[in-house]
């Protein structure tokens, strides 16, 4: 049960993410805001498989939307209604993306935008291919601190320092990702990606009633706060 | 066959030349052209490079999917190419979760699931221990005698292929110097070829550098550092969360002092980790670093550079400054160490290259400047990583001078290796294997 969603389409993930922003466009007040966030909330509760890798990527919203609690109710007339709202909206907007993103694997959206929406074969492998990039650039950034650690220029523990040194490691960074892309094209060019006419795939993209089932769900969410509204 | 020459002769520009993605990837004017037909598949010296999706079976059906094959042929020829390279690790095996020789040999897979004309291999085995290495050869030698493919290999190691081949090309300086066979080349072309720093068959390595002990004894007394129960796990970020790895299960090692330590073993035993954590660079997870204190990896970074020089397996990760005459001089400054900056430079072959970026140098050049760098203001323990993959003689000789110079001079010397010829040089081999000490 608990890999029932992580185990869905991308691209159902995708939408479902997707379709929390027009729904976020709804709440006007508290009651609406906490009502659809709740929905979500007892959804995600039922259906995903780690509470605590989820509660992080929320927590990172909830700190978002408490500056824009702070800042409506600063600049709105001081109405902690209006403001509470606003926060809520904002969560809405982003918390069901931001935890369903977790379980997109690049590859198979890759498949899925290629093959079943027919988007352009040569950029959606570029990005797939790219993202496959993006977890060498770990590695390589282990190594660049490494090295600074070890001659001398790490960080002292004053956050200024440490930011300076972040900053030095991500112009590392940047030059080693440019060189690594720029060997890689080579490599993809070779096997024959600059000529390709009518690229094939290897995988099937195929569409389940699993994802059928995730896209429901998904308006189904994103119409509480509409149907709220719309009665309300 | 076999395409030969000394550093920057131009051997790699002329297979790009042939696998036809000359222009896009060199700066330059081209002139002239390639003729011919048929598909040519090109294997380049890093194996990361070359990898472009998540799993095996994604990556080698990558060349098939670009040429519109259908898709079951498009899994015949992934199944074809994984049975003749004997990679042995099933399709859906995460890419991410390989050595370089495995790599290697993925990469393998992939051009010759494009079913080529021509194999051209760029220094394919520079980079893999041995054994490796060796997988690799048969490998190739094996897929061009099914295939009947052209073989065009560039190497800088070149006695393991001249058996395979019937022609040998050598360049120098951008011009063909000698067109002619096997033996033809032994005869006239090897003495020569091997002063210009080619690793020819029947000459043994050459002898390390002689490094003036002023440039290398240790300004303070050598660490004693030794490696008690150390268990470490590797951490890898990634889209989807964090992946753990057990890299060490368990090690003890110690690093003698005046004597250098070869820490062996195939690729993925976890050589590289150990010396990083010997360098204090990486904490371990249970056991210890004994021999200070306050426990290495605590050390804050400047006490840490007096005593530790660490040589990252990449140099150009190690290069902070904007000449070389700068990158040699900035970790002694930031330790308040002299450093004889021309004489250092001269010593490694850089003399003439002072004011040089180091960014701009060649492979060899990189590597003597990334060992000066991180060893010129004389700590007492130096950690070298894989300092001689893929080198010609030249430098080969260079970095093995200066750390046995060192060793001479009594620090700790370590070298992660899989180089036969520096396990030879070494006092005390350690060799792990999957994160234990198996000798």
């Amino acid at each position: 049960m608990r890999s029932w969603l992580p185990g869905a389409n991308p691209l159902a993930l995708v939408a479902a993410g997707l379709l929390a922003i027009p729904a976020s466009l709804a709440v006007r007040d508290v009651r609406t805001g906490l009502v659809a966030l709740g929905a979500y909330a007892l959804v995600g509760a039922l259906l995903l498989p780690s509470a605590r890798r989820a509660l992080g990527r929320v927590l990172v919203v909830v700190v978002g939307s408490v500056s824009i609690v702070y800042s409506t109710w600063l600049l709105g007339g001081r109405d902690i209604g209006t403001a509470v709202a606003a926060g809520l909206r904002v969560c809405l907007l982003a918390a069901p993306g931001a935890v369903l993103a977790a379980y997109v694997d690049p590859v198979r959206l890759g498949d899925q935008l290629g093959q079943r929406l027919h988007l352009p074969a040569r950029p959606v492998t570029a990005f797939t291919a790219a993202l496959q990039r993006f977890e060498h650039l770990g590695a390589v950034w282990a190594q660049l601190d490494r090295a600074r650690r070890s001659r001398g220029l790490g960080p002292s523990r004053s956050p200024v320092a440490r930011g300076r040194h972040a900053a030095s490691l991500a112009f590392g960074l940047l030059v080693s990702a440019m060189r690594g892309a720029s060997t890689q094209a080579i490599a993809m060019d070779a096997r024959g990606f600059a000529t390709a006419q009518h690229r094939t795939w290897a995988e099937p993209a195929p569409w389940t009633r699993r994802d059928t089932a995730v896209l429901l769900l998904g308006a189904a969410l994103a119409a509480v706060p509409v149907v709220l509204h719309l009665a309300g | 066959m076999l395409l030969t020459g000394p550093s920057g002769s131009g051997k790699s520009t002329v297979l790009r030349a042939l696998a036809g993605v000359l222009t896009d990837s060199v700066p330059g004017e081209p002139a002239g052209e390639v003729v011919g037909d048929g598909v040519a598949g090109l294997l380049l010296q890093n194996p990361g490079d070359s990898v472009v999706a998540a799993t095996v079976g994604r990556d080698v059906a990558f060349g098939p999917e670009n040429a519109g094959v259908p898709r079951p042929e498009i899994w015949r020829r992934v199944h074809a190419a994984l049975g003749a390279v004997d990679l042995g690790l099933p399709t859906d095996h995460p890419t991410r979760a390989m050595s370089g020789g495995q790599l290697q040999r993925l990469a393998l897979c992939g051009v010759l699931a494009l079913g080529p004309d021509a194999l051209l291999l760029d220094e394919p085995t520079s980079m893999l221990d041995a054994a490796s290495a060796d997988a690799v050869r048969r490998a190739v030698v094996a897929a061009a005698d099914a295939t009947g493919a052209t073989l065009v290999v560039v190497e800088h190691r070149l006695g393991p292929w001249l058996d395979h081949v019937d022609r040998v090309v050598v360049l120098d300086g951008g011009r063909l110097v000698a067109d002619t066979d096997p033996a033809g080349f032994v005869e006239h072309h090897a003495a020569d070829l091997a002063d210009r720093g080619v690793w020819v068959p029947g000459l043994p390595a050459p002898a390390p550098f002689e490094v003036p002990e002023a440039l290398v004894a240790p300004d303070e007394a050598p660490l004693r550092l030794r490696a008690e129960g150390v268990v470490v796990d590797l951490r890898a970020r990634t889209l989807r969360g964090t992946t753990t790895t057990r890299a060490l299960r368990g090690i003890d090692a110690a690093l003698p002092v005046a004597a250098t330590t070869a820490l062996t073993g195939v690729s993925g035993a976890g050589k590289s980790t150990l010396a990083a954590v010997l360098a204090g660079l990486v904490a371990p997870r249970s056991g210890r670093v004994a021999g200070t204190d306050r426990p290495l990896h605590r050390w804050s970074s400047a006490s840490l550079a007096r005593h530790v020089g660490w040589v990252p397996q990449a140099p150009e990760h190690g290069f902070l400054a904007r000449t070389v005459a700068e990158e040699i001089a900035l970790t002694a400054r930031r330790c308040g160490r002299r450093v004889e900056v021309e004489e250092v430079a001269s010593v490694l072959r850089l003399g003439h290259l002072l004011g040089a970026d180091p960014f701009r140098l060649s492979g060899g050049e990189q590597r003597r400047l990334a060992t000066a760098a991180a060893l010129a203001h004389r700590p007492g323990v130096l950690l070298l990583d894989e300092p001689t993959v893929g080198q010609d003689r030249g430098t080969w000789a260079a970095v093995t001078g200066w750390a046995r110079a060192a060793a001479a001079a009594g620090a700790a010397g370590g070298v992660v290796t899989h180089d036969a010829d520096v396990v030879a040089l070494a006092d005390h081999v350690v060799t792990l294997e999957r994160g234990v000490v198996v000798a």
